[in-house]
């Protein structure tokens, strides 16, 4: 009897051994060497010509890349078209990125961002799938590649973009600062010596805060909440001295206090904050098609066409004509987009300007864009060059 | 063919119908198809991990944290590391879950017993009680807290008693003893827990003696009168050899412009509002835990005890209470491990456990291995509960 | 009781005739019985009555003049289906009538439930239900949004009840086993209905995405309960059985199940899960949550049942095995059924702590009836004040739910028995 378990044993074993040897594939190091080898016998078998072996070692490389790479070049917008959607990776409780609006929709910012890549690939502003997810979970989704797209306030930084995915374009320039109450009498960041602190769980906030305190010496203590309405239940009630955020949620979560004209902002900005869509690395085609939907975003407003206004047959005016697939060509047949993708976003959710107004602007919440960092650099055309604003992409040609 | 089956019988019965071959056969079978499961399961996400390059690996746990935790037992400075960080929100965990373990039962104990009390009202309030905090989802419970403690006056207005103890919506500040020198402070401490190891010790002595011979010996005011004989004789000449008192006493001071306190020991307001929320919502549970306990002894008992002459509170205390035990413990165990785990919604309300400084962490440390840490973290606890409740069950069990 | 007749022990020896009993009648003399007994009982008479008063004039005074409950309103609906009916979700057609007709067929079940059972508690919970039901009709608030359809599908609750109650008494199908059956089918039912039929006009697929609000809550918890029954019993039969590799596996399952919070878990299934499959394998995130509420569930039940099992007097296998009866046979006909009896009122314990736990699937990004709410007011800052009516009100939405279980335990709990040994 006690054979029998034995061979029992052994039987398990071996098959454990099986199923762990099936589970590393792909080229190893050995793979490659053993190639090496043939070709380097080969050779010295006088059977190959240098041209030939070029050709070898060629697709030997070619190989190793495909390997290597998730997703190659051109496969995700083919999977996005068989899919019907574009999948978003974003939030829907941060006030102008992403909310729910009184009829449950997610609207927001970062939720138009989708919706105009969705138009771009797929000519639907609609056809988006929002895949809600928590801070924690920003990097192993994008880096999963099982979203699209992440477009969730997520701060541009080398790390990141080393490490999760890559970062197309920055559309919106933000940074932390810090709130105190008027009463309080404090007019800098610098005078929170020995302060308590609000904190929600954010990017980097808390890690920005830490820097600051040690950099000044500051010995801040750090209150950490979750959410929103409990920071600012626990600000408002003075449980706090200061409440810091990123400037916008500072803006926007200020103006739903009792009393928004008794809080002040601080001058200090203590970290730089870009933000912008972030795609999985390995699909060059996809990086760039995200890139250029987010330029023709921006030079639309540049061109000051607006939804109501996209032109349909010629203008007349070069740099139009060609951004909106009436003359020439930018380079959208190249990332496999139609002629006229200009019109079909534009159309579906306007320009970057209607964009921010409807999102961040007077009709969202309320950030001033005028002679901030977040307006256009210039009117193209450009008459008063300089604007001032750092809103900036490749030019369309 | 005989031999056949003789070659796969054993002891005269055919393997098949042999129940121990066909049990270990089964056992052998299925464990194995779990570790098969288990490891391949692993493996995949091992392999995928490093295919999709995901962050992973522990080498971040001596780099340096350099993030702020909102309040801690054990003393912590940004530049700690981040093994020391976890460390320090575990031991935050610990104690929040050790003190809420032992108020929530002494709560749940009195409101259980109350539920089977004769006063009508009584009874009612703790049927109350119990229907609400029981059928309130904990989160809610915590922010309904939360805004109480809000609510409180801020740190210029707080209320204090003799400017020794404040209490404001940021913390409660108390006096407290401070140790004068570390020797001094450790010997006295060292003494005086020696001293109440020796009252527990003639505690026992007396009762059995008073057992014996049924006349009064006065267990508990000797163990009281050793505990603090031993311990003000330590003083006494500790004081006297190094010159100082072992332990002096320090009193919050609440500073300028912040209302900072030096001194004293301070309870800030986010752990104040977890304690009373998952007190009160663990104690309801334990509280219909002890009823049902109670009234599983049969009611033969009770009344036995009253034909004896023992009064409803010393009947309740020998009798009943002893046997419902039996029933009460294994549940209990459990409310333990729930409590433990529910302090990890302590994040909502602002206060740093274990739960809300990990997940600050994965915003500079890879999730995956910092969850795997915090899953091992509370399991240790959790398993801690258990044993030390299965091996209480195995006491108390006839 | 026992002070309903005071006693004149002297009496009998005397030869005088007995005083007659103390009447115990009445509004004074039950004062005097139940709260003023002794004089420890009335101070504490005092005291409670004194806490209660002040909390209701004040919790009274906040809900009538301080709070604003206008954000209660905005939301509506949105808390009972989340985002299943929005444009999104549901291109070109309105999905509202999908839930609303799962709505009416559990009325109808607890019609037929009523009609097998007889009265008693059914039949109040199951009149209860209709009627309050369709009293949400008659809801001002919300008139734009809650068109007439809405309103006459929720009146269409008290016909349903009663079309329930005539198939279970006057059709084939009135048998408690038959009932039952009809319970399962019509779960799965529900969820082809929410889900769609790809190919079907009218009931084109709505992705998971978009399921929440309450109905998220309540299709988690059952489900949840009602798979993990089976996976209980059999982890607290391996628990018990004395096959020590069977053992190990079970206590090794419900102990880490047990000791690791919820959220843990089912961050884990969110991050690591997927990766354990190829890439093109199709995922489904409600699904792995799901399974883990599900696993975790199964482990608690285990030891409910474990305790059950435990409270069995030994002498039940015994005879059980004396009348011949196999091991098995003697579990599944004879321990099994009597232990679960005497731990129904655990397990509802559980289907309530269940219900409440489901509310974590924010971790996940599922908006159940907690999470869309708080989003809303989180992303609309203008209703940022109004998160402590928001929580009250969710506190009550929750208290119904959980004290209408806990009421149909007591009273299980009642006809069994228990406590009244």
């Amino acid at each position: 009897m006690l054979r029998k378990k034995l061979y029992i044993l052994v039987a398990a074993l071996a098959a454990m051994a099986a199923i762990l040897a099936a589970c590393s594939g792909g080229l190893s190091e050995e793979d490659v060497e053993e190639r090496a080898q043939e070709l380097a016998a080969e050779r010295t078998a006088g059977a190959m010509t240098e041209a030939d072996i070029e050709t070898r070692a060629q697709e030997l490389a070619e190989e190793m890349m495909a390997e290597s790479a998730m997703m190659p070049t051109g496969e995700r917008l083919q999977a996005v078209k068989d899919r019907g959607k574009v999948i978003c990776a974003s939030r829907n409780d941060v006030p102008g990125y992403g909310f729910l609006d009184a009829g449950g929709n997610s609207v927001g910012f970062d939720i138009d961002l989708c919706r105009a890549i969705a138009a771009a690939v797929l000519g639907d502003p609609n056809a988006i799938e929002i895949r809600l997810i928590s801070a924690a979970e920003r990097g192993p989704t994008i880096q999963s590649g099982e979203v699209d797209m992440l477009v969730r306030t997520v701060t541009w930084t080398t790390t990141r973009d080393a490490q999760w995915g890559n970062y197309a374009q920055t559309m919106f320039y933000d940074g932390q600062g810090f709130m105190v109450r008027k009463d309080s009498g404090i007019e800098s960041a610098l005078e929170l010596e020995g302060a308590t602190v609000c904190v929600t769980q954010g990017t980097t906030t808390e890690l920005n805060l830490q820097d600051f305190s040690n950099q000044y010496d500051l010995n801040i203590t750090a209150s950490t909440f979750e959410d929103t309405e409990a920071v600012k239940a626990a600000y408002e009630g003075g449980t706090c001295d200061a409440f810091t955020n990123d400037r916008s949620q500072l803006a926007a979560i200020g103006s739903g206090f009792d009393d928004p004209n008794a809080h002040v902002t601080l001058p200090e900005t203590i970290s730089e904050e870009p933000l912008g869509p972030v795609v999985p690395h390995g699909d060059d085609q996809w990086f760039d098609i995200v890139k250029t939907v987010m330029s023709i975003l921006i030079y639309s407003e540049a061109y000051s066409i607006t939804s109501d206004t996209v032109p349909t047959a010629k203008t007349g005016e070069t740099a139009i004509d060609r951004l909106f697939g009436l003359e020439g060509s930018f380079g959208q047949e190249s990332l496999g987009l139609s002629d006229t993708v200009a019109q079909d976003i534009i159309m579906a959710v306007g320009n970057y300007g209607e964009i921010y107004a409807r999102n961040l602007g007077p009709d969202g919440i309320n950030l001033p864009r005028e002679g901030s960092r977040n307006a256009l650099w210039a009117e193209a055309p450009c008459t008063d060059c300089p604007k001032g604003g750092q809103i900036y992409a490749a030019p369309p040609r | 063919m005989e031999a056949l089956i003789r070659a796969l019988s054993y002891k005269g019965i055919p393997l098949w119908r042999h129940v121990q071959v066909v049990q270990w056969t089964t056992q052998i079978v299925s464990g194995v198809l779990v570790v098969v499961l288990v490891v391949w399961f692993f493996a995949n996400i091992g392999n995928a991990i490093q295919d999709r390059e995901i962050p992973s690996g522990f080498g971040f746990l001596d780099r340096e944290y350099q993030t702020p935790i909102g309040h801690s037992f054990l003393s912590y400075d940004s530049s700690d590391s981040f093994l020391y960080a976890f460390v320090v929100a575990f031991v935050n965990t610990l104690l929040v879950s050790v003190v809420g373990v032992i108020l929530a039962t002494a709560l749940g104990i009195a409101v259980g017993v109350a539920r089977i009390s004769g006063n009508w009202l009584v009874s009612k309030i703790a049927l109350a009680y119990i229907e609400f905090f029981r059928n309130v989802p904990l989160l809610v419970q915590l922010f309904f807290w939360f805004y109480i403690v809000v609510e409180l006056p801020v740190w210029q207005d707080s209320y204090s008693v003799a400017d020794l103890v404040f209490l404001n919506n940021r913390y409660l500040a108390i006096p407290f003893l401070s140790p004068s020198g570390l020797v001094g402070a450790l010997v006295w401490v060292l003494v005086s827990v020696g001293g109440i190891g020796a009252a527990i010790f003639a505690y026992r002595r007396l009762i059995d003696r008073e057992v014996r011979t049924g006349s009064a010996a006065y267990p508990i005011l000797s163990g009281f009168a050793i505990t603090f004989l031993v311990g003000a004789l330590a003083w006494g000449v500790l004081s006297v050899a190094t010159g100082d008192a072992p332990f002096s006493i320090t009193v919050p001071n609440p500073q300028e412009p912040f209302g900072r306190v030096e001194g004293g020991f301070v309870l800030p307001g986010a752990l104040i509002t977890l304690m009373v929320g998952l007190v009160m919502y663990t104690a309801a549970f334990i509280a219909e835990i002890v009823r049902a306990g109670l009234q599983s002894v049969s009611r033969g008992q009770r009344e036995s005890a009253r034909a004896l002459g023992l009064s409803g509170m010393t009947a309740l205390r020998h009798v009943t209470f002893p046997q419902a035990l039996r029933v009460i413990v294994p549940p209990l165990i459990s409310q333990y491990l729930n409590l433990t785990k529910n302090s990890s919604l302590a994040g909502a309300i602002g206060y740093s456990d274990l739960t809300n400084v990990a997940k600050t962490m994965t915003q500079t440390a890879p999730a995956v291995s910092i969850f795997l840490m915090v899953m091992i973290a509370y399991l240790v606890l959790s398993l801690t509960y258990s044993l030390i409740g299965n091996l209480y069950n195995r006491h108390i069990r006839f | 009781m026992s002070s309903n007749v005071q006693m004149d022990p002297g009496g009998m020896e005397t030869g005088r005739p007995l005083p007659p009993p103390r009447l115990s009648r009445g509004a004074v003399a039950w004062l005097r019985d139940n709260l003023f007994s002794e004089w420890h009982n009335s101070l504490l008479t005092l005291i409670t009555a004194a806490v209660i008063g002040l909390a209701l004039f004040f919790g009274l005074r906040w809900i009538i003049a301080g709070a604003d409950w206008a954000v209660i309103s905005t939301l509506g609906g949105r808390m009972i289906i989340g985002q299943y009916n929005i444009e999104a979700a549901c291109p070109g057609q309105n999905c509202f009538w999908r839930p609303q007709a799962i709505l009416l067929m559990t009325t109808a079940l607890l019609g037929m439930a009523w009609g097998v059972v007889g009265n008693g508690l059914t039949k109040r919970i199951a009149i209860a239900v209709a009627v309050v039901l369709s009293l949400f009709a008659l809801l001002p608030y919300g008139l734009d949004t809650m068109g007439l359809d809405v309103r006459l599908l929720l009146v269409a609750n008290l016909p349903a009840l009663g079309l329930g109650w005539v198939i279970a008494r006057y059709t084939p199908l009135r048998t408690t086993k038959r009932v039952s059956i009809t319970v399962v089918v019509a779960f799965i039912v529900a969820l082809v209905l929410l889900r769609g039929l790809p190919g079907v006009p009218g009931l084109q697929t709505v992705s998971v995405l978009y399921w929440g609000g309450l109905m998220l809550n309540l299709l988690l918890a059952v489900a949840g309960i009602a798979i993990s029954l089976p996976i209980g019993i059999a982890l607290a039969l391996g628990r018990r059985s004395n096959l020590p590799v069977v053992k190990l596996l079970c206590v090794v399952f419900i102990e880490v199940f047990r000791g690791v919070p919820l959220i843990t878990l089912l961050f884990m299934s969110q991050v690591l899960v997927p990766l354990a499959f190829p890439e093109n394998f199709p995922q489904n995130s409600l699904f792995r949550a799901a399974v883990v509420i599900t696993l975790f569930s199964s482990a608690y039940m285990a030891e409910n049942i474990r305790g059950g099992l435990q409270s069995l007097h030994r002498g039940q296998a015994e005879a059980a095995r004396a009348l011949g009866l196999a091991s098995w046979q003697t579990t599944l006909l004879i321990s099994l059924p009597q232990a679960i009896r005497n731990v129904i009122p655990a397990i509802v314990g559980q289907f309530i702590s269940l219900f409440k736990d489901t509310s974590l699937v924010y971790i996940i990004g599922m908006l159940d009836v907690v999470e869309i709410s708080r989003a809303f007011i989180q992303g609309n800052t203008e209703y940022l004040g109004s998160a402590k009516e928001l929580f009250v009100f969710l506190a009550l939405v929750f208290w119904v739910f959980t004290y209408g279980m806990s009421y149909v335990s007591r009273h299980i709990e009642r006809n069994l028995g228990v406590g009244e040994r």
